[in-house]
This record gives C-alpha cells, structure tokens and sequence, in this order.
C-alpha cells in the first residue's frame, strides 16, 4: 500500500460542518408488513412513532393492534374478510413524516382504516389528512383537545382521553395532597399546551395558583436548570407534564436533586412504561393512568394480560390498551354498519358502546355522539416503588373515575362537526 | 437572581464536560484519521448498556472500568474490519459507513436491550445531595466532573508524556513522514480509534446515571458535540475542551432567560463563531479551507 493511500484525504472544516447537518437529519425509514392472508383482505394503516422518543409507548401500541387483529380474524374478520395490519414509523415528532406516511398508506396500500398517532401534533396532521381523503381514522393515544374538539373530524375518533379529562380528573387530588401552588414543566407541543391549560382551568377552579411554568423541547435530556427554576419559586408542587423518555429524565434528575424530599413532585398522565425505567426511589407522585393491568374484579382484564404477557413476556399498558381498542373499534364499527364505507361507519359508531371484552374497565366506555370521543374511566392514584401484585405493580389506584364526570360537555370541547353532503 | 445564575453556570459545566468528553474522542479520531465518527452516539450507548448489563456481577465501579474498555475493544475491532479499508478513499466513505453503524448500534442496542428506558441504579453514596442549599451540587455530579477532569487529564498526559501519544500528535500534522520513519501508521490509527471510543464508552457510563437509558441516549449528545468541536476549533483539543464547556454553560444560562431556546443557542453560537472566527476559537490557522 502506497503512501498516498495510507494516508488518504485531508477533511476540511467545511466537511465537518456539513457532517454536523447531516447528522441532524438523522431519520430512520422502513415500512414493513406484519401479516397477509387470504384474498381482498380488509387493511389498517398504522402510523405511529417506532422510532425516538416515543418508540417504547408506540410499540406497545402496535402490540395491541396486533392482538386486537388475531382476536378479529379469529371471530370472522370486518364484514367476513381477513383483516391485516400495515405498519409504518411515523417518527416521534416530525410531521412531515406523519404525514407523508399517512398518504402512502391511502393512497398507494388503500387502506380501510388509519390509525395513530402518539404524538399530538402528529394526530392533528394526520387526521387532516385522512379527512380530506375520507378514510375512517381511529387516534389511539394522542391527547390534545382539539383532536376531538376544535378542528374535530366526523372520521375521526380518539380512545385515549381529552388533556382536559386527564386534568380534570386528578386535579382535586393534586390539590388533596399535593397542594395549591403549583410549577409547571412542560413539554413545548400541542399535548403539553393543552395539558398545562386545562390544568390552570381546572387548579383555579379548585381554588390553586400558577407560580410559573417552563416549556422544554421534547427530547429534552438535562431538566436541571428547568428544576432549578421550578424550586426557586417554592412553590408546593411542581408538575411534571413531560411524557417517555424526558419523564423518565425530569423525574430522575429531580429526585437525584432531592427535591421530592421539599416538594411534591407529581403531574397528571403518567404510564407504566416511564415508571418502569425509573429507579425504585423515583416511582412517586399522584397521576392519572388511563388504564392499568391489576383491576382483579373486572371481567376479561385477566385474559388479556395473559394474552399479552404470552407475546411480550410483559404486562400490557395504557398503551397497549389504546392499540387493542383502536382496532377493535374499527372492526366494530365496520360489522355494525355492515359496510366498509367510512361515512356508514362513523354513523354507526356514533354513541357506540364498547362490549367489556375490549373495554377492560368497570364501567362501558363510548364514543360521545358529536364529538367522536370515547369517554371511559379514568384512574387517579400513586405511584409505588413495589407493589403488592408483582414487579410491574408500579400504581396504586386511589380512585376510578366515571368519564362523564369530568368529559365536560359536548359545547365546551368545542367540536362541531360537519359530514360530507 | 443571581443566585439562578451560579446555578445554571454549574449546572452548565457539568452538561459542557459531559459534551466535552464526547468531543474529545470525535476529534481524537478526526485529527488523525479524517474520519467522522457519526457511531459516536452508538458507542456512547454500547458503553452504557454495556455497564448496565455488567452491574448486576460486577456492581457500579467494576462496571465503570470494565465497560469503557470493553466498548473499546469492540470500537478497535470495528476499526480494524470496517473502518480501516476506506481510509485511502474519499471522506465521504467512511462518513457513509459510521452513519451507518450509527443506525447498526442504536437498533443493535434496540433489539438487545428494548426500546423502553431501563432502571440504571448508582451508589447511594454518591445519589444524595450535599446540601439543601446547594441541592444541585449532588454527589454523583460532582464525581462525574471529578471523573471528567482526570480522564481530561489523562488524555494529554497520554498526548504529552508517552510515545503513542506523541505519534498521534505526530500523525496528526503530518502522517505521512511519521509513516516514512518507520512507525506503524495502521496501528497508530487502531489504538487512538480506541480510546477515542473509550471516551465514548466512559461518557455513556457516566451519562446512564443522570439521563434514562434507552437507545437513543448517545444521539441526542452527539450534535452538541459537533458543535463543541466546531466552535473549539477543528484541530485543537483544548479548543474542543473549551468548546463543550461554553456550549453547556451557554444552554444553562439562557434556561434562566429563555427556556424554550435552550437547544438553538448552541446552533446560534455555531454561527456566531463561524462568521466571525471561521477556524473556531482556538483553531489552527490552515486548516480552514
């Protein structure tokens, strides 16, 4: 080997900087397809993030939707034909994405049904989307109000609660135990703005006060300065409204800190998968679940996290429940109205209840009329460093809450919904 | 208010060092052998998954040495297979296959480990504050810039005091006579490859106790550290040094002020110091073609 080729190119700084761009864009692609049987089957496109931030919560996700989908084929398939689930990555925050996505999945597979998406952002681009095209789209875990509020679609649907309900729900508990003066650490996108809202609305209500609020970029890894703010302010609790990854660093950091031992740390979503990467003295804090697996006198919940724990040797989570709902909805919807037209079927699951078999909660969950908002129970409690039923009993509910309690009325979530002619 | 500053400028340095440790390898490796190692981020989490992995046998000091040696050794290995048959070519190739391997490692990681963060547990000794005053002076803080400092200091005792070290330093403004009087240029390159990487392994041990671990911990790390190197100056390690403090410092400081423009500000310096000092503070004038 010559010289010349030891030694190779010299780079220059220019290179460097390009690199460094580059880097930025790193995105990750790849459709796959989970399975394919039988002639003309009926397809679901879900567009969710695999990859990012929230990749744990959107595979939990894409679990449900796989059990819902054997569940459906096994009882006769959407009006008679197999059903097959077409899967693509959404990323966890970029729309461009999303939505690119969603159109392939219309436009190129012609799928029956869209599902997704975690982030709310990416919900609200997507359901845009899937309006205009007129494919029946189920939200399984995307919070933001206006999903089903201001910008609500007749076809488009949501499983997993309002921010507004989530704030509603556990805020006479915060203020119970936690306190009225409250900090807010807040994820800077569509879910954290309208989580912070309806909190403020439902604090102040409740007699309490806003003493400051950070917005942080999602992803964000160091919260310590942010920390340092929220205890500057000294305010009786500072609420954690961050999700996945960046819970699980807000709330490790706060507690390396020490802050829990002079303030309440708490919030109001919160969800298996952060409790479980957190260490033991960091599993703290009143916060609302929207599902959880130990509900012993509630028909079908036992089979179904046997069913689950038998794929993923895990208890299955909020998420996963919202996967497995969103599909089942979507079959439900589909056999009720005995069609595959998206306009027959958003009528027919218009006020549609939900049987317990897919509903695993103790009261039945339905779409509000209107609006397109399922209103199920809600679960307010702590979280536990161990709990009685096993490793993954990470919380303990105080409290199951009626949706309509708190679902608000039709008027207020500002939906008004207009169908095709 | 004040009070909210010292704050921050620590917290800032403890984030600059972490941001320094990285960029420290990246441009170990750029310096001599003109690559960029985009699998940085990967490595940085190998190493913590590696020590997460090693903990339950070894507990959390045998797993921080054995760990970054171990990502070491696999980083040499890697070299050696994948990395060291483009070096005649052009810098695209290798910046191609470590971008790559970027993906390789954090699916890797993926598939091995799972995409959900996993529980990490550091010593108790070391978890508790030092006072509630000063509450973010926490001890495993405090260690880990203590532990930054020495590997610093190491690193250019390495550079300074010991052949390998004044080979690399050698190499890196002028290989080619360094090959012509008869050193090993192909070893030169495998071992410095390797401790570049082993920065990055210590950096993911050292980083799993204060972020969660989940795949993606070393990625978001390594655009910082790009910027560090760009605003030390390319060619310098005491500019990458200084670089990745300032960038921490800097992001602290405008938490106080500006939360939400806590990520831009060290895209914003970037800017700043490539338009008024295009070869980065302490650059060497000639290399900024």
């Amino acid at each position: 080997m010559s010289g010349q080729d030891l030694l190779g190119k010299k780079l220059s700084r220019r290179t460097v900087i390009k690199a460094a761009a580059a880097a930025g864009a790193l995105q990750l692609t790849g459709p796959f397809i989970i399975s394919a049987r039988g002639e003309q089957p009926v397809k679901i496109g879900l567009d969710n993030p695999l990859t990012g931030t929230y990749a744990a919560v959107g595979k939990n996700e894409l679990i449900g939707c796989q059990l819902a989908i054997e569940q459906i084929n096994a009882k006769g398939g959407i009006v008679g034909r197999p059903v097959e689930l077409i899967v693509e990555d959404s990323t966890s925050g970029d729309a461009g994405t999303a939505v690119q996505k969603a159109r392939k999945l219309i436009e190129r597979d012609h799928v029956n049904f869209l599902l997704g998406n975690v982030n709310s952002a990416l919900a609200l681009a997507m359901a845009d989307v899937s309006s205009e095209k007129k494919v029946l789209h189920v939200v399984p875990g995307g919070h933001t109000d206006a999903v089903t509020g201001a910008t609500c679609h007749w076809n488009v649907f949501r499983i997993c609660n309002t921010t507004q309900m989530e704030a509603n729900a556990v805020t006479p508990s915060l203020i119970k135990n936690a306190g009225k003066k409250w900090y807010y650490i807040t994820p800077d996108y569509a879910f954290g703005h309208t989580l912070q809202a309806g909190l403020e609305k439902a604090c102040a209500k409740a007699g309490g006060t806003k003493l400051g609020a950070d917005l942080t970029p999602l992803g964000t890894t160091d919260f310590s300065s942010y920390l340092i703010k929220a205890q500057a302010a000294k305010p009786d609790v500072i609420i954690f409204l961050t999700q996945g990854d960046d819970m699980v660093n807000a709330l490790k950091q706060a507690v390396q800190f020490g802050l829990d031992k002079r303030f309440h740390l708490a919030g109001a979503q919160q969800e298996l998968e952060p409790l479980e990467g957190l260490p033991p003295e960091a599993r703290i804090g009143t916060w609302v679940f929207e599902w959880y697996w130990n509900q012993p006198n509630v028909p079908h919940v036992k089979e179904f996290v046997a069913a689950i724990k038998k794929k993923t040797g895990r208890v299955p989570t909020a998420r996963t429940w919202f996967g497995f709902a969103s599909t089942w909805s979507c079959a439900l919807g589909a056999n009720s109205a005995k069609s595959l037209e998206a306009v027959k079927i958003a009528k027919a699951m218009q006020g549609m209840k939900l049987p317990p078999e897919v509903a695993l909660m103790p009261d039945t969950p339905y779409f509000r009329a209107g609006q397109n908002q399922l209103i199920p129970n809600l679960y307010v409690g702590h979280a536990q460093a161990k709990g009685p039923a096993g490793p993954d009993d990470l919380f303990h509910v105080d409290q199951v809450v009626k949706g309509p309690d708190i679902a608000g009325t039709l008027e207020e979530s500002g939906c008004k919904m207009t169908w095709p002619a | 208010m004040t009070q909210l500053i010292l704050f921050n400028v620590f917290n800032g340095l403890v984030v600059g060092a972490f941001y320094a440790l990285m960029a420290l390898g990246l441009s170990l490796i750029l310096n001599l052998s003109g690559v960029i190692n985009f699998a940085h981020g990967g490595f940085l989490a190998l190493g913590a998954y590696l020590a997460y992995t090693l903990m339950p046998y070894t507990g959390f000091w045998g797993a921080l040495v054995v760990a970054p040696v171990l990502t070491a050794v696999i980083g040499l290995a890697i070299e050696r297979v994948l990395i060291r048959p483009l070096y005649g070519r052009d810098p695209l190739y290798s910046l191609l296959l470590t971008f790559g391997l970027a993906y390789v490692l954090e699916d890797g990681a993926r598939f091995i480990w799972g995409a959900q963060s996993v529980p990490y547990p550091i010593p108790a000794s070391l978890t508790t504050p030092l006072s509630t005053e000063f509450f973010f002076l926490t001890g495993y803080r405090l260690f880990m810039v203590a532990l930054v400092a020495v590997a610093v200091l190491g690193l250019f005792f390495i550079l300074n005091r010991t052949r390998l070290g004044i080979r690399i330093r050698a190499g890196t403004l002028d290989l080619e006579t360094v090959s012509v009087l008869g050193v090993n240029v192909r070893v030169l390159r495998n071992l410095n490859f390797g401790l570049g990487i082993y920065l990055a392994g210590l950096a993911g041990v050292l980083a799993a106790g204060m972020l969660g671990l989940q795949p993606t911990i070393g990625t978001s790390l390594i655009m910082p550290s790009f910027v560090a190197i760009i605003v030390g100056g390319l060619g310098s390690l005491p500019g990458t040094l200084l670089g990745g403090l300032l960038i921490g410092v800097a992001s602290g400081l405008t938490t106080v002020f500006l939360p939400s423009a806590t990520e831009a500000v060290i895209y914003v310096m970037m800017g700043l110091v490539l338009l008024v000092r295009p070869r980065g503070l302490l650059g060497e004038e000639g290399r900024t073609q």
